[in-house]
Order: structure tokens, then C-alpha cells, then sequence
């Protein structure tokens, strides 16, 4: 059974196709990469799979359950967790209650009262080691930390899938390195399967992601183990001008 | 558990400021009227404040709910006088019937608005309290404009004298209790799963749902809660205190914008700030009516927009941030 199955999944804006009846499995814990040039609709297949937006057109499976019309907040506590693309913190809270909120509403969400979730999040935040920033406001943190923030938040609701949109951008390359080595063990760990976009930051994708999704337009152009979809020919024509690196 | 009675430490200053007022009150000649008056205020702005504070969402019908909270007290009375069974229990059944035509207009309001979108929720609860008020003349509701007057059934079930102390005194108190009850609850809120859904849906609506949060029913929450206490506000300072319901005077959109500035001047969302902004509004505009009667809204207005300058958070928002790491924070929430 995949966790997450996308059948002909399609989302217009206007005349605009943003996701051209895409198809996908996600198995757990499978660590996948979405890549594709900028307004490819990475970010838009994100938020169909997460309910920000429902799809014209076919149908959306979490663990065989259709999800296709369920609102957000119905999704996040099957397990579906997501970061944005820009951050969005809860700017006028600290990090540490940030955090508190996804252990309250998340996949534990029923089980757990406030103060174990805050205690939930002390531990999250001392993985993702913002701990030094624990008691700060949100809306102070620089962008990484903002990032970071926002990574621990989605993993204090235990999800089984994480939906990081732009994970590492706007990172110091020495960061990313870092990040991937991380992501992929707490993935390795918690047992998430973790579907990270990139856009054109290769290295991280060769380093972290099993399996490779390459979008184009709104369409799936590659589905493949990484290496192998690096060498797609498609893959290259996409990317003229920005090769895989090593 | 020890640990879980600081958390309730904020409530000290709130109640410390009201008991004063209380005191100063009753203590101090010809002191009571004002004293009524900034409890009023502080009331009125903790009531909101539960709403408009924790969600970020403003209401610019929100007097409507001290309007039928008015009515449930006064129809209480009106029909109620005659069974002398009840005593003074019908002010209690008063108090009961404001809590519930409050819950009752503001599900009604809120399951249609609150799935709008701050800016378009704003504008359709500008129709709310018009279309209440002339939903209640034109149909003759409630004996329509004509409104309700109830001074002889309040002297009937209390005697006279018992009425005219209820009127100038016990009255002002239970707007008091219903401000601290107010404050109570705002800090229940603030400390359960409730206030951390507000926080973050307050801050990012779409964020906050996709975290799982189901903001239509927590902004239900907050709204239902705020209304009920409008309700009880009205039905002690407007029912019972002046034995007399109008609509036009009830359903007057002046108190939600009075309302709106005290929860703006002390600080939007915060514990204190409306206990804040209650008094610097209350004695403003007091002491502007006495020294320049009839510029008090051109003086007024200025003064306003400068602190709301100044503080954008408001008064007790911005203490908050400064004394964030101190010990006196833990009292100022
Ligand atoms: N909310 C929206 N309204 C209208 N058009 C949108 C919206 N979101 C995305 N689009 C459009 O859909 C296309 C895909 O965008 P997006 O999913 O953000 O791409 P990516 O994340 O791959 O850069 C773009 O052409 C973008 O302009
Ligand atoms: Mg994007």
C-alpha cells in the first residue's frame, strides 16, 4: 500500500494549468525529491496533497483514504505535515510555542495535553538545535532560523508524510550539507517519508533523495530511482544551464 | 501541580485593579458614578477582547449582542414579575436568558460570517446590529420601537427600595464580576489548547490550518464566549440599571467603536490590556467632558491615533515585550 497516491491530479488557475493530471506513489518512509524549474507547480501539488487548494480533476489517496475534498485541518492529523515555502511562523508567539502547536493538533493532537506538548516541542527544538532561541518571538528569528522553526513544528505533529517545500533554500551551502545529513536521518528514525522540493539545488537532491520527481509545466516528465533520473536526457534539457553538479 | 497555579499569576494585577476601583467607589463620596462608568469600559473591553483580540477579527456589530443581552434581561422582568414564587431569581433567569440570546445571535452570525476572511467578515457584520435593530421595529418584536419599560415589575419583585439600590449600586458590581469573570476566562483560554489555536490563526489563518487547526470552530469559540459576556454586560448596565430598553439606544454602533479603541489602546489579545485601555478611555473621555465639553472627539480623535502610533501593540503590548525577561513579565500577560 503506498502512503500517499496521486491519481490524475489536476489544478487549474484561471486557463492556467499549475499540475497537468499528475500521478505519483509515495511509499513510507521513502524519501523522495520534487525538482523543477520555478512555476513548474511543485508548490501547487503541495498544497493539493496538503488541502490548501481541492483539484479540478482526479483524486488524492493518504493511506488508502481519499482526501481529495477533506479540508486541512482534517489532513494534518491523519499525518500529513508540510512546511512553506517562504516561512510562515506564528510571529507574535516564541518558537517553543510555535513548536507546541503542531505536537497540539497534529497526529498526537488528541492524546496530549498543553504542557505535554510544550515538552514535546522543548525536545524537537533542542534536535533542530534552536534551543538557544527557544523563548524568542518567532517573527526575530532570521530566515534559517525561520526554516528550521518551521521543519520542527511540522515534525512535532508526527506526521507519516512531510511536505517541505523549498527545504534548503536561501542556505549556506556548508547549512545544506548539514540539513540534508539531518533530514535523512530524523526521516531514517521517525520512520516519515519525506518529499523535499528543490529547485535548483542538485546537491541536495543526489545526496538526500531515493527516488527522483521531475515536474514540467505542470507535468510529470521523470519518476525514477535518482541516479537514474539525473541522467535523463529530459531532465537535462530542463535544466540546461544549471547540470547536475557533484 | 504546583507549577500550575503561576500560571494563573496574571489575574493578580487585573482584580488588584478592580478591587481599587471598587474601593475608591464606594469609599470615596460622589466617586461611584465614575468608578461604575471605567468598570463599565474595562468590561466591555475585556468582553471583546476575547473575540477581537485573540482572533484578530473585528466585529462592527458586536453591540448587538449587548442589545439582545439587554432584552433577555427585560424580558425576564416583563414577564416574569407576576409569578411571586420567583422572587429575585427572575434577575438570575435574566442573566440566563441574555447569556442565551447572545450564544444564540452569534452562532447564528458566526456559523455565516466566521467563514469569511477578516476584511469581508468586517464588513458583513456591519449589517448585523442595523438589521437587528430595524428587524425589532419593523416587525414589532419585542413591542418594537416602542421598546420595553419595566421600572414597576423591577419594584414589584423587589420592593422599591431594594430596586433603586440594585439600580445605583448592585448593578455597577456585577458588571465588576462579570469584568474579573471576563478575565478569568480570557486567561483559561490563553493557557489551554484554545488560545495557542487563536495565537496561530490570528497570525496565519492558512498556516494554522494546515497544522491541523480547525479555525472555523475555534473563531465560533471565541466569538460565542465574547457575546455571551456582551449579553451579560448589557443585561446588569443597561436593564438594570436603567430600567428601560430602546432599540435605537442599544443597538447603537458607538459602543462597538468604543469598544474597539479600548482593546486597540491597551493591547489587542493581551490580559491586561483592556483593563488598561477601559481606564485611559474612561478617564479621558470624563475629564474631556468636563473641561471641554463638545470638543471631546476633536481632542479625542488625535490623542487616540497618537498612542495607537506609539504603541501599536498598545499600552500593556508593549510593557509586555520590554518586561518579557523580568520577573514582573510573569504577571503581565
Ligand atoms: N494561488 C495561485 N493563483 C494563481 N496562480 C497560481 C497560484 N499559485 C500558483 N500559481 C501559478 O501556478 C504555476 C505553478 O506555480 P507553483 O506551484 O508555485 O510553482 P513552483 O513551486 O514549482 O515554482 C505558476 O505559473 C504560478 O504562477
Ligand atoms: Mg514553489
Amino acid at each position: 500500500m503506498a502512503l500517499l497516491k496521486l491519481e490524475e491530479v489536476t489544478k487549474r488557475f484561471g486557463g492556467l494549468v499549475a499540475v497537468n493530471a499528475v500521478s505519483l506513489e509515495i511509499d513510507a518512509g521513502e524519501f523522495v525529491g520534487i525538482v523543477g524549474p520555478n512555476g513548474s507547480g511543485k508548490t501547487t501539488l503541495f498544497n493539493v496533497i496538503s488541502g490548501v487548494f481541492f483539484p479540478e480533476e482526479g483524486r488524492v489517496f493518504f493511506e488508502d483514504k481519499d482526501v481529495t475534498r477533506l479540508p486541512p485541518f482534517k489532513r494534518a492529523p491523519l499525518g500529513i505535515g508540510r512546511t512553506f515555502q517562504i516561512p510562515r511562523p506564528f510571529a507574535s508567539a516564541s518558537v517553543r510555542e510555535n513548536v507546541a502547536v503542531g505536537a497540539m493538533f497534529g497526529v498526537l493532537g488528541p492524546e496530549v495535553n498543553v504542557n505535554e506538548s510544550l515538552k514535546i516541542a522543548d525536545q524537537i527544538i533542542e534536535r533542530v538545535g534552536l534551543q538557544e532561541h527557544r523563548d524568542k518571538q518567532a517573527g526575530t528569528l532570521t530566515p534559517v532560523e525561520k526554516k528550521l522553526m518551521e521543519i520542527a513544528r511540522a515534525l512535532a505533529m508526527k506526521p507519516k508524510l512531510l511536505l517541505m517545500d523549498e527545504a534548503m533554500a536561501g542556505m549556506h551551502p556548508s547549512d545544506i550539507d548539514g540539513m540534508v545529513a539531518f533530514i535523512k536521518n530524523l526521516a531514517r528514525d521517525e520512520g516519515i517519508a519525506v518529499v523535499a522540493m528543490v529547485e535548483h539545488i542538485m546537491r541536495a537532491v543526489v545526496g538526500m533523495a531515493e527516488k527522483v520527481i521531475v515536474l514540467d509545466q505542470g507535468s510529470k516528465i521523470v519518476d525514477a530511482p535518482t541516479k537514474q533520473a539525473l541522467e535523463d536526457p529530459k531532465v537535462i534539457e530542463v535544466y540546461l544551464g544549471h547540470p547536475p553538479e557533484e | 501541580m504546583k507549577k500550575d497555579t503561576g500560571k494563573y499569576l496574571p489575574l493578580i494585577p487585573v482584580f488588584a485593579v478592580y478591587l481599587v476601583l471598587f474601593l475608591m467607589g464606594k469609599n470615596m463620596s460622589g466617586m461611584w458614578q465614575l468608578m461604575a462608568m471605567l468598570l463599565f469600559y474595562c468590561a466591555l473591553g475585556q468582553a471583546f477582547n476575547i473575540f477581537l483580540g485573540m482572533t484578530g477579527y473585528v466585529d462592527f456589530g458586536y453591540v448587538a449582542f449587548m442589545g439582545v443581552g439587554t432584552y433577555g434581561m427585560a424580558l425576564s422582568i416583563v414577564h416574569l414579575a407576576h409569578y411571586e414564587v420567583l422572587g429575585a431569581w427572575v434577575i438570575v433567569i435574566g442573566f440566563i436568558m441574555a447569556i442565551l440570546f447572545s450564544t444564540i445571535l452569534s452562532l447564528a452570525v458566526g456559523a455565516v460570517a466566521l467563514r469569511l476572511r477578516g476584511a469581508y467578515f468586517a464588513i458583513a457584520t456591519i449589517g448585523v446590529n442595523e438589521g437587528f435593530r430595524f428587524l425589532i421595529e419593523g416587525a414589532r418584536i419585542w413591542n418594537g420601537s416602542e421598546g420595553l419599560i419595566f421600572m414597576g415589575e423591577l419594584n414589584q419583585i423587589l420592593g422599591r427600595e431594594a430596586a433603586s439600590v440594585l439600580a445605583t449600586f448592585w448593578a455597577d458590581v456585577m458588571v465588576l464580576v462579570i469584568a474579573a469573570l471576563a478575565a478569568a476566562v480570557t486567561l483559561v483560554y490563553m493557557r489551554s489548547k484554545i488560545g495557542y489555536a487563536l495565537t496561530a490563526l490570528r497570525e496565519d489563518e492558512d498556516a494554522a490550518k494546515v497544522m491541523g487547526i480547525n479555525v472555523t470552530k475555534f473563531k465560533i469559540v471565541a466569538f460565542v464566549t465574547s457575546a455571551s459576556f456582551a449579553g451579560l454586560v448589557g443585561a446588569s448596565t443597561w436593564a438594570l440599571k436603567t430600567p428601560y430598553v430602546f432599540p435605537p439606544e442599544v443597538f447603537e454602533i458607538h459602543y462597538t467603536i468604543e469598544a474597539i479603541i479600548i482593546v486597540l489602546l491597551g493591547g489587542a489579545g493581551t490580559l491586561l490590556g483592556p483593563v488598561a485601555g477601559g481606564l485611559i478611555y474612561g478617564l479621558s473621555k470624563y475629564y474631556l467632558s468636563i473641561f471641554l465639553p463638545g470638543f471631546q472627539l476633536l481632542i479625542f480623535a488625535p490623542i487616540i491615533i497618537c498612542i495607537i502610533v506609539l504603541f501599536p501593540e498598545g499600552v500593556v503590548g508593549m510593557l509586555k515585550k520590554r518586561l518579557r525577561d523580568t520577573a514582573l513579565g510573569r504577571y503581565i500577560v
